[in-house]
């Protein structure tokens, strides 16, 4: 993980190369509060992807800048996605959160959702992509 | 669905550790705002009923005054009365739907050689500085929506620090139930931030009646109601987190309270019963009253918060203890302001904000015997039906030991006041079970009282009791004084501020 966060400015799975209709989504987040560590972005294809069970595919982390922040993800296929956004602050490779699971450093989700029980639900975060589209992220703190 | 939430808890230290994020606190933040006016109902009721003015919301931001004295002030009586309470009860025109909703104000009266001086401050909060920004009501809280609420993304975001004072390792906190301490400087009042004991436990939900033991360590719990789960804290007199615990909790109630004895920690879970709701609500009506359904009472093991067991009582609704021990034969006492239901606060402290009289509190104060080796629990009257109490208080030397007086509040079913509230500071001597009451004059709504031992005095002996008042009538508020010892023969002195302050909650006394 450490080697991960080190190396590349952007890493794409490309699994997605086969499909013939391939998009791009372009992830703007508007509100980093400081430079520290990493922006974390997952694309999370299906619920189970959602929910932990399945490993997302597609992971790309930006070294953090104070501001705006924009991630760009080409070839991707025609379908249904969610976004997951953290700030790494600390650079240890994952969200922090306390001891009952309250994070402790900035997570957002795309449509901005919150939840209002635990997380939001995937009905919530769902998007479709059929064609180029912007997702407009703001972190929660 | 219960499978889930654990699942959500369990997989809290993977990347989704987002799971765990509002525990319910968010419910109902779709909800629309409501039609009626409650700012405008409140004062047109207020011009009728003018003893509603202690629900009127603060009218500035900070408060300073120097008191002046009648009677004879005790010269020993040195040191600060930290006291919390709502206070801003309506945003950019919302007037709030409760009286647990507004945000909190930390007053310091200050007692020294030269006399009684008084200051006062919003607790300018994470929220309130966002809504003091928008110029409008932005979040939900315990008992009312907004219009177009904001989201609710952690308990703190929405925390109004308004219940009660925790002075501890020289520090000073403004208590919420379901969020952060708020830190204060306790010389200008002003609001520091969310206080965290340790890395680990930020954010996590801290009770506003945490007990302290008279070596200073501190004992708390927590509830997450969307995680059915409940907290516990051990802190060290320093401030140092010793130990946490988890427990779940299905169902999972409000509890406001708890008590302590020297080997166990006793929480009780009243039939007041958490779920996610189905249509947007306030936090308040996520909760449903089951008067059929026992109240379950969880006993903790101090030194191993992994060993517990659940006991249960008749349904029954509890918001303070006054103090708990336990013999030698593992047999703990405690007492309590026992009600039948939740009543006061899920329609009384709704109703008093748009200026509808409150119906009497009606508790009764008990006692209860909880065997340790037997498991078992039961429960009888300290005092008359008659006597209603509330807000119970000991000489805070005898914190999680043996104990034979409380200070409490108290009014008589039988000669109510014209304001329909607590209107009675009393002592109760367990052991002759002999009650003294002095009664305020119905102008005056007194609030929660402390006894204040005299310096080096044997335990719950000589000393004072200690509170402050409403005066609805001269529009003021005094700060009372009386000997413990006698008690019925009024104030010994009163300091009187030039202004009247809201109705607040409770207060602690740091001893100079």
């Amino acid at each position: 993980m450490r080697q991960l966060l080190q190396t590349t400015l952007l890493l794409i799975a490309t699994i997605f190369a086969s499909y013939l209709s391939a998009e791009t989504l372009t992830v703007v987040i508007d509100n980093v509060e400081t430079a520290d560590g990493f922006v974390m972005l997952r694309i999370l294809q299906g619920e189970a992807e959602f929910k932990g069970e399945r490993e997302a595919i597609t992971s790309i982390q930006q070294r953090a800048v104070e501001g705006s922040i924009t991630f760009s993800v080409s070839n991707l296929p025609d379908g249904e996605y969610a976004i997951q956004v953290m700030h790494d602050r600390n650079g240890n490779g994952k969200l922090d959160s306390n001891f009952v699971g309250i994070p402790s450093e900035p997570w957002a989700f795309s449509n901005n959702a919150t939840g209002n029980m635990g997380p939001p639900k995937w009905d919530e975060v769902k998007f479709a992509l059929t064609g180029e589209a912007t997702q407009s992220i703001h972190f929660n703190h | 669905m219960k499978l889930n939430r654990r699942k959500f808890l369990s997989a809290s230290s993977s990347a989704l550790a987002l799971a765990a994020l509002p525990y319910g606190l968010g419910a109902g933040m779709h909800a629309s705002a409501k039609t009626e006016d409650w700012s405008v109902m409140f004062q047109t009721a207020l011009r009728e009923k003018p003893w509603l003015s202690g629900y009127q919301s603060v009218a500035s931001e900070q408060f300073n005054a120097d008191a002046t004295i009648t009677g004879k002030w005790p010269a020993a009586l040195l040191g600060t009365l930290y006291r919390n309470g709502p206070a801003q009860h309506e945003v950019g025109g919302f007037r709030y739907h409760h009286w647990f909703d507004g945000d909190g104000m930390m007053h310091a009266y200050h007692l020294s050689p030269n006399g009684v001086q008084h200051q006062a401050k919003i607790i300018e909060t994470r929220k309130y500085q966002a809504e003091k920004r928008s110029g409008r009501a932005m979040y939900p809280t315990l008992g009312s929506v907004p219009p177009n609420p904001a989201a609710v993304t952690s308990p703190d975001v929405m925390n109004v620090a308004n219940i009660s004072v925790l002075p501890h390792h020289g520090k000073l906190m403004a208590l919420w139930e379901a969020g952060s301490p708020w830190e204060i400087d306790p010389e200008t009042l002003d609001a520091k931030g969310a206080y965290s004991f340790s890395d680990n436990t930020r954010g996590v939900p801290f009770s506003a009646h945490p007990r302290i033991e008279p070596d200073g360590t501190l004992w708390n719990f927590g509830y997450l109601s969307g995680a059915n789960l409940l907290v516990l804290w051990h802190i060290d007199a320093k401030g140092k987190v010793i130990k946490m615990g988890k427990i779940m909790s299905d169902p999972i109630s409000m509890p406001h309270d708890f008590v302590v004895t020297e080997k166990h920690i006793v929480i009780m879970m009243p039939p007041f019963n958490y779920s996610h709701p189905e249509r947007p609500s306030a936090f308040l009506d996520s909760h449903d009253w089951h008067g059929d359904q026992a109240s379950r009472i969880l006993v903790v093991d101090k030194s191993d918060f992994s060993n517990y067991r659940w006991l249960e009582l008749p349904s029954q609704w509890i918001f303070h203890y006054g103090n708990a021990w336990e013999d030698q034969n593992g047999v703990i006492y405690f007492d309590a302001a026992r009600a039948k239901d939740p009543g006061i606060m899920t329609h009384g402290f709704r109703d008093i904000m748009k200026g509808i009289g409150l119906t009497e509190h009606v508790t009764q104060h008990y006692q209860y015997r909880l065997d340790t080796k037997k498991w078992t629990i039961s429960e009888q009257p300290l005092m008359s039906a008659e006597i209603h109490s509330e807000f119970p208080v000991i000489d805070p030397r005898v914190s999680t030991k043996r104990y034979r007086r409380l200070v409490m509040m108290t009014s008589k079913h039988n000669n109510m006041p014209l304001h329909g509230q607590l209107n009675e500071v009393s002592r109760f001597d367990l052991d002759s079970g002999k009650l003294v009451s002095y009664r305020y004059p119905d102008t005056q709504i007194p609030e929660e009282h402390l006894f204040v031992p005299k310096p080096n005095s044997a335990l719950e002996t000589t000393g004072w009791i200690v509170g402050t008042a409403h005066d609805w009538h001269r529009q003021l508020t005094i700060l009372n004084v009386f000997d413990v010892e006698a008690l019925d023969a009024g104030p010994i002195a009163t300091a009187k501020l030039p202004y009247a302050m809201p109705l607040g909650l409770h207060g602690k006394f740091v001893q100079h």
